[in-house]
């Protein structure tokens, strides 16, 4: 675990559930390199807010980039080498907010990436704001009289979108988050797990505590994964819905790998030569 | 009118062939050894409205349509009355018997003799490709030998119909142009298509593009071609993807570039500030048409310049060219894509809606195109941000056992943030002396600025495809000033313009506001006397911009 972690300075609120997302995905990345998935391979990307702090805090290779442009990011990195392993951070306001145009268009594609969403229902480190999964009526300073929009339901509206492995997870249960993880990561295709995760200053661990249950099993369906996910309660955990499907970089070329099967100058300059010949 | 230059002008509704009539018309030229510039004017619309090919042909190089056309074939008689009164003395107009009687020129029932036939529409292009053979004096046998390769639906039906034309119009076209042969065939390429083949010659390995007039053919170029070069090439859902995909290929060392025009660019300014922080080299192929907002969709104009120089929040590198001619797009694209590999940082390769959709004859030495080829990590611990000298910190691509982080917010060496105040201003002087260094490097290694000298001492700026009418103006005009066509526009290459800085300097460009005039002035000291401007969003027409350059000129 110790070679996993940067010297950064650690600025998450003591008791924030990030840490255990923190843990969980290191130990996830142990656990695929005793499967013989090579750290080296793992990029991870991150949006901007609390959850985007773990990208200084994880000693793996990646890019930090714009608030709900992660996924993009991953995207771009697994369409030009398919050979990587891309996780990409994000939160509740960064990818169903500013990004929410690109997490349901990654999901659409199957795009081979890992999406962990760090869903704390609120715009944390803008100061409390509530956000797109945040529960009617949250007082925060952009809506003080409480806020009035129906929030997504994250799982229902991947599922929809065409995302092949969905999944709900909590902070507060590691072992099912780090193995749900290793699950998303060896999926071939678009993975999503909302991890539930309480921002302290907001709300409590007991809120969720008191809550959480566990799917009874796999709904088999698309259908019936889209039912059970409107159906059950927010703080439901397990996997929802997982499906094969050819990932978007099969479809787009096949075996190909642009950046390491990249043709020689020569043999495009021959080619051009020709093609220019009238 | 220059008696070296032939003109064929061909006009009706979106749907009926117009543009294919034109290309076929250009390739007839070239393989009289002719050199040739195609105008495609169209609207935005997919059938109906008026479009129009203007090809021109001489047996030099020329670099501009003329609309004074010496055979005008119309279609409808929109595109009649749009076109009817600027006609080369001697000059020929046919218009469609079908549409409108009684007017001046030369009817034949083009609709009626092709409704006859099954493909009633796409037969109109037949007739014209066919009368355009027979006035310039091709032989039957070559004329239905083109026929047959261009229109390969339908062949006997096209030759009866083609057969059918001539009889109407022989008396008064056969061999009535006889066209004179030129030294060589020549291949016919659209500025978008040599701004493709120079990024793939410089080693592009991805592309994305969201749909936008004019960029989009370098989209369905390269989209075409991607098999053939193992290239990844994405229509993805906006061009804010666009420019974060972009980034994160570059993050693999894929050689990437992306295209757009004005309103796309627009979404993809947050992202090329974030490619200046992370030092993400990526090439933007801004083609402009006439704004602000939605503005003229298919038409051309110059007035993004202003933005293109000034994109993006916060202090990094900027990059802007801009090629002046369809063959100066192959190489340009190539160095560009070289160059911001080299210095990590966006560039943009400006252009037009002239440039990037007109059809030229080329003649292109593929193999002096260059080669993106950045500084890369050796070996020993990896920090992605090392401090250097010129502010270039080398790079290195997973797979790698070393971690590389790239970082939007600020970072330290190794690309973890901070906001402690010394590592901030470290590496803002870091990125700031990258600007000193692409600036030595562009008095070493880059042409910078097109003169063309003169003997009369006035000298005519201008830049992008303007550069291609104002050529052509003044070998119409037999006008001789200098002309200087600054390559590179940000930074401006100051030092190359020196010279003329007491001199008696005009400007032509494609703005209502001047910017090409106010960046001269500003950036390079000059002083200009007047500017000719056009901006309805037509490229010059040379014999009208030759007219003004003559009367700036006395």
């Amino acid at each position: 675990m110790e070679e996993l972690k940067t010297g950064a300075e650690i600025t998450w609120c003591p008791g924030c559930g990030n840490f255990a997302i923190k843990t969980a995905v290191q130990k996830a990345v142990l656990q695929l390199e005793e499967k013989g998935n090579n750290r080296n391979n793992v990029m991870i990307t991150a949006g901007i807010g609390c959850h985007a702090k773990i990208f200084d805090y994880l000693n793996l290779s990646g890019l930090y980039g714009l608030h709900g442009r992660n996924s993009s990011n991953a995207e771009g990195m697994k369409i030009a080498n398919p050979d990587l392993n891309v996780l990409s951070f994000s939160g509740d306001g960064n990818g169903l907010g500013e990004g929410l145009e690109h997490t349901l268009f990654a999901a659409k594609r199957n795009q081979d990436i890992t999406i962990i969403l760090h869903n704390n229902s609120v715009y944390a480190l803008t100061t409390g704001q509530f956000s797109p999964l945040t529960e009617k009526g949250w007082e925060g300073p952009s809506t003080p009289r409480g806020s009035f929009e129906t929030p997504f339901n994250a799982i229902s509206l991947l599922i929809e979108a065409g995302a092949t492995f969905v999944a709900r997870c909590f902070s507060g249960q590691v072992t099912h988050l780090t193995e749900t993880l290793v699950k998303a990561i060896e999926h071939k295709g678009f993975s999503f797990i909302e991890v539930l995760q309480p921002a302290i200053p907001y709300h409590e661990w007991k809120e969720y505590r008191d809550n959480v249950e566990f799917l009874d099993e796999k709904p088999k369906t698309k259908e019936d994964a889209l039912k059970v996910a409107r159906d059950s309660n927010r703080f439901t955990l397990g996997v929802f819905y997982q499906e094969d499907k050819k990932p978007y970089h099969k479809a787009l070329y096949g075996d190909l790998n642009p950046v390491v099967n990249s043709p020689s100058r020569d043999e495009r300059l021959n080619k051009i030569r020709k093609f220019l010949e009238p | 009118m220059k008696n070296d230059v032939f003109t064929f002008l061909v006009g009706g509704k979106a749907g009926e062939g117009v543009k294919k009539a034109g290309s076929v018309a250009a390739h007839m030229f070239s393989r009289l050894g002719r050199h040739i510039f195609q105008l495609d004017d169209y609207m935005s619309l997919i059938r109906g409205g008026h479009n129009f090919a203007a090809v021109s042909t001489a047996p030099r190089w020329i670099s501009s349509q003329y609309l004074n056309a010496n055979l005008v074939i119309n279609f409808d008689k929109r595109s009649y009355e749009t076109h009817v009164d600027d006609i080369a003395e001697d000059g020929l107009v046919i218009f469609n018997s079908d549409e409108q009687e009684d007017v001046k020129g030369i009817g034949v029932p083009l609709t009626s003799e092709a409704e006859k036939y099954p493909m009633k529409e796409l037969m109109l292009g037949v007739g014209a490709v066919a009368i355009l053979a027979s006035t310039i004096g091709l032989k039957k046998e070559e004329m239905n030998q083109i026929i047959k390769s261009e229109y390969p639906s339908g062949i006997e039906n096209n030759i009866k119909f083609a057969d059918r034309i001539l009889e109407i119009v022989k008396d008064e076209c056969e061999n009535k142009f006889p066209l004179e042969r030129g030294d060589k065939e020549r291949k016919i390429l659209t500025g978008n298509q040599t701004i493709s083949l120079g990024a793939i010659a410089g080693g592009l390995n991805v592309y994305y593009g969201y749909p936008m007039t004019p960029a989009s053919s370098i989209l369905h170029f390269l989209a075409s071609q991607a098999p053939e070069y193992g290239l990844a090439v994405v229509h993805p859902e906006s061009e804010l993807a666009v420019i974060n995909l972009a980034i994160g290929s570059a993050f693999t060392g894929a050689r990437t570039m992306v295209g757009t025009s004005g309103g796309g660019y627009a979404l993809m300014t947050e992202g090329y500030s974030l490619a200046g922080m992370s030092e993400a080299p990526v090439l933007i192929v801004l083609s402009q048409r006439p704004g602000p907002a939605t503005g003229v969709p298919t038409y051309t104009e110059q007035a993004d310049l202003s933005f293109a120089l000034n994109t993006g929040h916060g202090d990094f590198l900027r990059i802007v060219a801009s090629p002046g001619t369809i063959e100066e797009a192959y190489f340009l694209t190539a160095e560009m894509l070289d160059i911001v590999w080299k210095f990590q940082t966006p560039g943009i390769l400006l252009t037009e809606k002239h440039l990037s959709e007109s059809s030229m004859t080329i003649d292109i030495d593929a193999n002096k195109a260059k080669w993106a080829e950045p500084r890369l990590h050796q070996n020993g611990k990896y920090k992605r941000y090392l401090e250097t000298d010129d502010g270039v910190s080398p790079l290195l691509f997973p797979i790698s056992d070393e971690i590389i982080k790239w970082n939007s917010y600020e970072h330290d060496e190794l690309g973890i943030t901070t906001e402690n105040p010394t590592l901030v201003s470290k590496m803002h002087s870091k990125r700031n002396r990258k600007v000193n260094s692409f600036i030595d490097y562009m008095k070493k290694e880059l042409k910078t600025v097109n003169i063309v000298r003169g003997e009369h001492p006035t000298n005519v700026f201008t830049y992008g495809s303007t550069y291609m009418s104002v050529m052509e103006a003044c070998k119409y005009g037999d006008l001789n000033p200098t002309i200087v066509q600054p390559i590179y526009l940000r930074p401006l290459p100051n030092w190359d313009l020196e010279e003329f800085i007491n001199q008696d300097n005009i400007v032509v460009e494609q703005s209502v506001s001047g910017q090409f005039t106010s960046l001269l002035k500003e950036k390079a000291d000059l002083q200009i006397r007047q500017t000719i401007k056009q901006y309805d969003g037509r490229p010059f027409d040379p014999i009208v911009l030759s007219q003004k350059l003559k009367e700036v000129l006395q």
